[in-house]
């Protein structure tokens, strides 16, 4: 499951970042690195974002990018209107890279579960 | 390099809310200076201490959290690291929160520069029952390290000591964090490779572009093609990524930092003892309201309209006393001049639009006063919480709510308040619709026409104008988004910090440097504004001859009869200044770009007006007033209200197209001023053009749709 499925309060632990490049490195740089634990703190109303505890401290994260976080958890998650392991909202950019810039370079973009932009 | 000078470069580094500008102004006390890092708005602050014979001046870096190149912040303290070289590093790290802080620490010890650790907030470490063992933590990172807590000064000497000791050419336990084995050995061929050109390597440090390289880190990248075998060096990263992706089955550039962190994790676990856990959380129960689902935008809303309030209330006075201040100063000089050109330059030109510049201060100084509190207690991140979502699906971000509001009062506040914005996609975004929140200036200009033109309605009207400004903010915003600031997709991924108590040393020093540099750079283009509005309005200067002078008396008295000689004197003055505008450049640009002006059923008074506006907004309605020979004083709205609705160019429809055109138009040169303080003549140059040509756009529209639909016979 994903971090933007989990109910308020649950502990999870971090598997994967599923998003790439940039976005993804940032956030294994904010603590999301497999095997990190953590705790969903509060979900902000209306999809808003979710408050998210991790390696002692509280970061905002959009559910856009919380979807691009895989984690094990003992909580039973959220029901989605997208169904289940439907990782990323609206406007997936499936293909590496979606040639912008660095994104194209062979070898440097893998991992077709959608792209950084899929999060705008 | 000598490594014994009397100068130590140190650079202040570490994560935002770390407590860095508190201990920059522990270390430097008052001796500092704000200024901007070359050709990008972040703040660059030195500052200087002297201890002994020694004199340290220290570069406060902008908060980071890792050094990588995505943010203009994390750009700029990488670029000082690597090409200014410092003497030393002192890495502030928040003791309550090691693990997060280390991160950045660990990338620091990888540049070949020395590393001292300000184990700082060590008393908030002790209330929240961390006992942290210094000397163990300093063994496994292989850095010196000093308690310091900087909100009240304590542990500076010790953090100097260290310096000293390092500056000196004392080497501690030299051990060099590292990724483990799979990771090192793929490290290894790689710095040997960089190694081989030795210039590269005195430019470089070796570890870590080899260890960016792993990061696939473009900027790296970038600065190898220097490398004189480039080529095999970029060969030798693409093998070791290709193996590492290939063994640990997921991008080279996560394992690094998943490497990073073990080894933190370790070294934390070692040497940081939970003595007892704290049962209650202060954050934790101020949170539950503040950002309580239901509760949380309602509130931000309040703290909003209260910053709203107490700016304009409490500086209302000020600027009072300023606006008198430089009236008194201006008519002081006027009376030393004699009449004349210098007399007017001085006076109506440059006190007045300095004078005007200067009676922003004072809200500038409260508004910024206010924002720092919120910010310093953390109060911002919790805005963004409550209005990421409703304002995220117009592309803009949670903390463009501020700058945004602000917007009504004033344009320049509200675009230095754009600064609480760490993305600049994010921040251009805001500053370039900032326009569109019709600001205080502009409301007699829309209370003038409203109520000549639609009495019964006027304040519906005015709101209207109001709401159709918002519209096109959020749609601008929208359009901005998927066009020109397309790309660069900036996560909001943003840290929470803890409910804090603010100082009121660092307050302080937030309200002056922001004020000045707002004073500096504003200052200088309005100075040249102002100048050139009163050059455009008085000249070719015309003065009237006697003969015309009487002639006019007599018309004016023939068309006037009962009329007495006061009142008829002061029609003949009305009349010689419209006529002198008329004929000055203003008025010729006013009838040059009529031709622009007319199909939107303007004439080529609202040109001059327009033009005048520049200056600030609520001079649209005195320079009409001028223009319709009613005078441009206050208190001659209602002569100027049956003048605009006897000239048969105004009607409902033309007022109505001319209160969208100002509401859409460039704003008055301050605000251009702060635009082109905050983003460059490029971004200004686009605004300009933006603003320009959709207010041209939809006044015409509005206009013609009107004509279509028979509103106007």
């Amino acid at each position: 499951m994903v971090l933007a499925d989990l109910p308020e309060d649950a502990g999870f632990t971090v598997k994967s970042v599923l998003l790439d490049r940039e976005v993804g490195k940032r956030l294994a740089d904010m603590g999301f690195t497999e095997g990190a634990e953590g705790r969903v703190v509060r979900r902000g109303f209306l999809r808003g974002p979710l408050q998210v505890l991790i390696r002692g401290y509280s970061i905002l994260i959009r559910r856009c990018e919380a979807a691009g976080i895989s984690v094990e958890s003992d909580a039973e998650p959220l029901a989605s209107p997208f169904g289940p392991g439907h990782g990323l909202g609206r406007g997936r950019g499936r293909g590496p890279g979606r040639g912008r810039g660095l994104g194209a370079r062979p070898g440097f973009a893998r991992r077709g579960h959608g792209s950084g932009e899929a999060c705008r | 390099m000598s490594r014994v000078r009397d100068e130590i470069v140190i650079a202040l580094a570490g994560n935002p809310n770390s407590g860095k500008t508190t201990l920059f102004n522990a270390l430097t006390g008052s001796h500092h200076k704000v200024g901007n890092y070359p050709g990008v708005t972040v703040e660059k602050r030195e500052g200087t201490r002297r201890r002994g014979d020694r004199s340290y001046r220290f570069v406060d870096l902008p908060g980071i959290y890792s050094l990588t190149a995505y943010s203009l912040d994390e750009v700029v303290a990488r670029d000082f690291l690597l090409d200014k070289k410092p003497d030393l590093i002192i890495d502030v790290l928040d003791s309550t929160n090691l693990e997060r802080h280390l991160y950045l620490c660990l990338q620091f010890r990888e540049l070949g520069i020395p590393v001292v650790g300000a184990l700082n907030m060590s008393d908030e470490a002790e209330a929240k029952g961390l006992k942290i063992d210094t000397d163990e933590l300093s063994a496994v990172l292989g850095i010196p390290l000093a308690r310091t807590v900087g909100t009240v000064g304590s542990g500076i000497e010790g953090l100097l000591d260290q310096a000293d000791a390092v500056a000196d050419g004392a080497t501690g336990a030299e051990r060099m964090p590292g990724y483990g084995d799979e990771l090192e050995d793929r490290l290894a061929p790689l710095v040997a490779a960089i190694e081989a050109d030795p210039a590269f390597a005195a430019a470089y440090p070796s570890r870590w572009m080899a260890v960016k390289l792993l990061e696939k880190d473009e900027d790296a990248r970038k600065r190898l093609k220097t490398h004189a075998a480039s080529d095999r060096v970029l060969a030798a990263a693409a093998e070791a990524t290709a193996w590492i992706e290939r063994h640990f089955g997921k991008d080279s550039e996560i394992v690094v930092s998943e490497q990073r962190y073990a080894y933190i994790h370790g070294a934390v676990k070692e040497a940081v003892t939970v003595v007892r856990k704290p049962d209650f959380s202060m954050t934790e129960a101020i949170d539950r309201v503040v950002m309580h689902p239901v509760l949380a935008l309602p509130l931000f809303l309040g703290v909003l309209w209260s910053v709203f309030q107490l700016t304009f209330a409490i500086g209302e006075f000020p600027m009072g006393w300023l606006e008198t201040l430089f009236g008194y100063l201006g008519a002081g000089v006027a009376a030393i001049l004699p009449d004349g050109l210098v007399e007017s330059l001085l006076v109506d030109g440059i006190i007045g639009g300095v004078g005007g510049v200067f009676s922003f201060v004072p809200l500038i100084i409260i508004l910024f006063f206010l924002l720092s509190v919120l910010e310093d207690v953390g109060y911002m991140s919790r805005a963004a919480f409550a209005t990421d979502k409703l304002l995220h699906s117009f592309g803009l971000h949670g903390q463009s709510i501020f700058p945004l509001m602000l917007g009504f009062g004033c344009s320049v506040p509200a675009i230095m308040a754009a600064r609480t914005l760490k993305s600049p996609r994010d921040r251009i975004v805001t500053i370039l619709v900032i326009p569109f929140m019709s600001c205080g200036a502009k409301l007699p200009v829309h209370v003038l026409l409203a109520a000549t033109f639609f009495p019964r309605n006027a304040a519906a009207m005015v709101m209207l104008v109001y709401a159709i400004g918002v519209a096109l903010a959020l749609g601008s915003s929208l359009l901005l988004k998927r066009t020109v600031l397309k790309g660069q997709a900036t996560p909001f991924v943003m840290e929470l910090p803890p409910w804090r108590a603010p100082t009121l040393s660092g307050l302080g020093w937030h309200v002056w440097e922001k004020t000045w540099l707002y004073v500096k750079k504003a200052g200088t283009v309005i100075l040249a504004a102002s100048i050139l509005i009163w050059a455009i309005t008085s000249f070719p200067r015309r003065e009237p001859t006697d003969a015309e002078l009487s002639s006019l008396a007599a018309a004016t008295s023939a068309a006037n009869p009962g009329l007495d000689a006061a009142a008829l004197e002061s029609l003949v003055a009305n009349e010689v200044s419209r006529r002198t505008l008329e004929a000055s450049a203003a008025g010729r640009i006013g009838h040059f770009i009529e031709p622009v002006f007319r199909p939107l059923g303007f004439d080529w008074k609202i040109g001059v007006a327009t033009v005048t506006g520049f200056a600030a907004k609520e001079v649209v309605v005195s320079t009409l007033g001028v223009l319709y020979s009613v005078g441009g004083e206050e208190g001659n709205e209602e002569s100027l209200r049956a003048a605009l609705k006897a000239d048969p160019v105004f009607n409902p429809l033309v007022a109505f197209s001319l209160m969208l055109f100002i509401l859409i138009i460039p704003p008055c040169f301050a605000a251009l001023g702060a635009i082109k303080a905050e983003l460059g003549w490029k971004w200004l140059g686009f605004s300009f053009a933006y603003l320009l040509t959709l207010g041209w756009l939809i006044a015409f529209a509005v206009h013609r749709v009107g004509l279509l639909a028979g509103l106007v016979t």
